[in-house]
């Protein structure tokens, strides 16, 4: 007690010499004291509300002496595994807050619940790539047709339709991709089943009338092949 | 909950000592209209002079509250008393002792002594008539032995006052 009493004698005199250095401070460092000890927050947690505590701090008292779990400055509900880490870049030196009460073991604080990470920039980069697998899909099939066209030709029975048909395959694959072709074309197809964007309807509008006009073909090809065998 | 008579109490701990330093630096800075901090070398306890509010039943009167801060200050609240004579308030005993949640169940460590304060002046303000509890001298009795408030079960039921 006496010894104590005399610390409290000389303190007070030293915080009023720096009071006015740390009533300074107040406006920029107040914002990120801890609402328990008023120390700027070590292992700082932040909760729903808003309200900024050490983790240390929070837990002795949410734990050790509070009867709910309220927050200490509005009373709201304090989940602890709601409760918001704060990660800075400096490391923390040791705190007294952090050494344990005698008994008293103070868990890591809880872990920050990280969303997934955000969409690779390339895709949306690429947004005339595609329109589903389909897309991915049709310019192999339109090789394909290319032999069977040239194989339909070497047999004499190229109807006039045909050849409008392949045009108009050639017409629309710009919108696939100008530079590397099929492969990525591929690609596109994957990137859009996980980022739908508003180009698809008018694209797979398109992609619709060229399917029809693959079966429309197949068809024809069927029937000419029935008929030469 | 235990809380030893203030000559056996424990000294502070570090963390209590610097949040109270700080608090009586901000004190000094901005103090509660109406109270006045009496200087001394103890941090351990306070001895705060209230007057009562202008316009209110209290304006014109001096009391002095006596705040003592247990070892882990800010986590349980301290114990805070009126030095006899106490105002005449339907709250507030004879031997002191004040009826108020915060200073009991409702003690939160993001409160502080200017806050409590706040809350004491707002109570005296508040009062309707000045008159002591109903059960007055029943409670003082029971508290002959120097017992703090802090080991009374109270039971708050005015939310007027």
């Amino acid at each position: 007690m006496a010894s104590e009493a005399s610390d409290s004698k000389t303190k007070p005199t030293e915080t009023q010499s720096s009071s006015s250095s740390s009533a300074n401070g107040n406006g920029d460092a107040g914002e990120f004291e801890c609402n328990i000890c008023f120390e700027l927050a070590q292992d700082p947690v932040i909760t729903l509300c808003g309200h900024l505590f050490c983790w240390p701090c929070l837990y002795r008292w949410l734990r050790l002496h509070s009867h709910s779990h309220e927050c200490p400055v509005c009373k709201a509900l304090i989940q602890e595994e709601k409760l918001i880490p704060l990660y800075g870049r400096g490391k923390n030196q040791t705190d007294p807050r952090s050494k344990p009460v005698p008994g008293v073991e103070i868990p890591n604080r809880p872990a920050g619940q990280r969303p997934a990470t955000a969409p690779p920039p390339e895709a949306s980069a690429v947004p005339n790539f595609g329109f589903g697998l389909g897309g991915g899909f049709l310019p192999v099939m339109i090789g394909g047709f290319g032999n069977l066209g040239l194989l339909a030709g070497f047999c004499g029975f190229l109807p006039s339709m045909l050849s409008i048909q392949i045009n108009n395959f050639a017409d629309a694959r710009p919108t696939y991709g100008t530079t590397s072709g099929y492969a990525r074309g591929f690609s596109g197809g994957y990137h859009d089943r996980d980022f739908p964007r508003a180009s698809e309807t008018n694209q797979g509008a398109q992609a619709e009338d060229n399917r029809l006009v693959l079966i429309l073909l197949i068809v024809m090809f069927l029937v000419i092949f029935s008929c030469m065998w | 909950m235990t809380s030893p008579s203030p000559s056996s109490r424990k000294s502070l701990s570090k963390i209590a000592c610097n949040r109270l330093q700080k608090e009586l630096v901000e004190w000094e800075l901005n103090p509660p209209a109406g109270f006045k901090h009496k200087v001394t070398d103890n941090l351990q306890r306070w001895v705060i002079e209230v007057n009562g509010a202008p316009g209110t039943l209290y304006a014109g009167e001096t009391y002095q509250l006596q705040v003592d801060f247990p070892e882990h200050y800010p986590m349980e609240a301290p114990q805070v008393i009126f030095i006899p004579p106490a105002p005449l308030h339907p709250h507030i005993y004879s031997n002191g002792h004040i009826c108020l949640d915060i200073l009991y169940d409702s003690w939160s460590p993001a409160m502080t002594v200017s806050s409590i304060c706040i809350s004491i002046l707002s109570m005296l303000s508040s009062s309707p008539a000045k008159q002591r509890p109903a059960d007055n001298d029943r409670y003082v009795k029971n508290c002959r032995n120097g017992r703090s408030p802090k080991e009374t079960r109270w039971w708050f039921h005015d939310d007027k006052v």
